[in-house]
């Protein structure tokens, strides 16, 4: 029997029905690989925390309650894990200062940059170098910015599913949105004159 | 004619104004080329953005996660669940509650055994008692408390070790005491003992 309602079959998670989680996670797990692939880089490490996502989910699905849609329940999961993981790289390998009280940094006008995000030989030979550049820019991006451009762009979730998903207001999802894509805009600016890279 | 704001172009070319709005920045883009300029930078730079694919997660992704959350139900299978360890803890627990309660009360009955008395020789108690029946002793001990704490403890010993004294007047009696080998020698009632 085909549900077309993810909510209706976290519900029957719930109640101990492991065909619907089979099919929650087929349905799920190519956009939650890429958005944790976009968020941080590393592949592995992407599908390491795909697959403590979606642990999570089926651990938490006693406590999971339909009022907001599954998607903002389960990228809300997926972001805290990315920007956990962030931060803990940011801690481990950097040699830039990190934050003091060990936070994901969201910064106004500046961007920051992931201390081992330069692309693996292999990834170099396979992506485009149009590809590579814009990777490039998002992954500049400060942590909440990228994982709001990344949402919304990238994972077509709703500005409004994004307030739930980072704990902000949606005033503060358009505003963190706008300067994204002005920093974007100008790291991206040759590819928008139609230039090659 | 007032130009529209950058962030209120962002908003609507992402749809993120309410309908009024919208319907206003729509009308004032008709007539503004700078504006629409903004806006179709937003719309091109979301169109390069799109150049950055999907990839696949790897064969093997399911799989891993299959085995995890099989891996977590056995976890959960051989912990036992939260009531049933209770209960399990229950019962051991209310029988070591029984009996230290049982030992307790015990040890507060008045009629708690009297150690010291008991811990007198058989061969001079027992003749003692039967000589000189004026000669029961005392309640000796106290009734033990439950708990003693190390100074009480001290404190009972010493009454006890008083106790004992005080009913050693039967050792005065000479024919108990002759029947020590040590003080058979001694003269006989009433001679006096001439070095």
């Amino acid at each position: 029997m085909a549900i077309d309602n993810d909510l209706e079959l976290m519900l029957r998670v719930r109640r101990g029905d492991a065909e619907s989680f089979d099919e929650l996670l087929h349905r799920h797990r190519l956009p939650v690989v890429n958005y944790f692939c976009r968020m941080v880089r590393d592949r592995a490490l992407a599908e390491d925390l795909a697959q403590e996502a979606f642990l999570r989910v089926y651990q938490a699905r006693h406590r999971y309650q339909p009022e907001a849609k599954f998607t903002t329940w389960l990228y809300r999961i997926a972001t805290n894990l990315a920007l956990n993981a962030i931060r803990d790289r940011k801690g481990k390998g950097s040699s830039a200062p990190a934050d003091s009280e060990g936070e994901v940094r969201e910064g106004d006008s500046e961007v920051e940059q992931i201390p081992d995000s330069r692309p693996t030989v292999e990834q170099r030979l396979v992506d485009s170098d149009r590809e590579r550049v814009i990777r490039e820019a998002v992954e500049a991006l400060p942590a909440n910015q990228r994982a709001a451009v990344i949402l919304h762009k990238y994972q077509e979730v709703d500005y409004r599913q994004i307030a739930h998903v980072l704990g902000v207001s949606e005033s503060a999802v358009k505003s963190l949105l706008f300067r994204a894509y002005e920093n974007l805009r100008g790291r991206l600016e040759p590819l928008l004159k139609g230039g090659q890279v | 004619m007032k130009c529209v704001e950058r962030e209120q172009l962002f908003a609507f070319t992402h749809q993120m104004l309410e309908a009024r709005v919208e319907s206003e920045v729509r009308a004032h883009l008709a007539e503004c080329s700078a504006c629409r300029a903004v806006a179709e930078g937003f719309r091109q730079l979301d169109a390069v953005l799109d150049e950055w694919k999907p990839t696949e997660p790897s064969p093997w992704f399911d799989a891993r996660v299959r085995a995890a959350l099989a891996a977590e139900g056995e976890k959960r299978a051989a912990r036992p669940l939260f009531g049933l360890r209770w209960a399990q803890l229950l019962v051991p627990a209310v029988v070591m509650a029984l009996v230290v309660l049982g030992v307790l009360l015990l040890r507060r009955s008045p009629q708690a055994p009297q150690p010291v008395a008991r811990q007198q020789s058989p061969q001079v108690s027992q003749p003692a008692r039967a000589v000189l029946p004026e000669t029961q002793p005392k309640p000796l001990a106290k009734a033990q408390p439950p708990a003693v704490t190390q100074p009480q403890a001290a404190a009972t010993a010493e009454e006890d070790e008083l106790s004992l004294y005080q009913n050693l007047r039967v050792l005065e009696d000479y024919d108990l005491l002759a029947n020590f080998d040590v003080l058979s020698e001694l003269p006989a009632r009433g001679k006096k003992i001439v070095n």
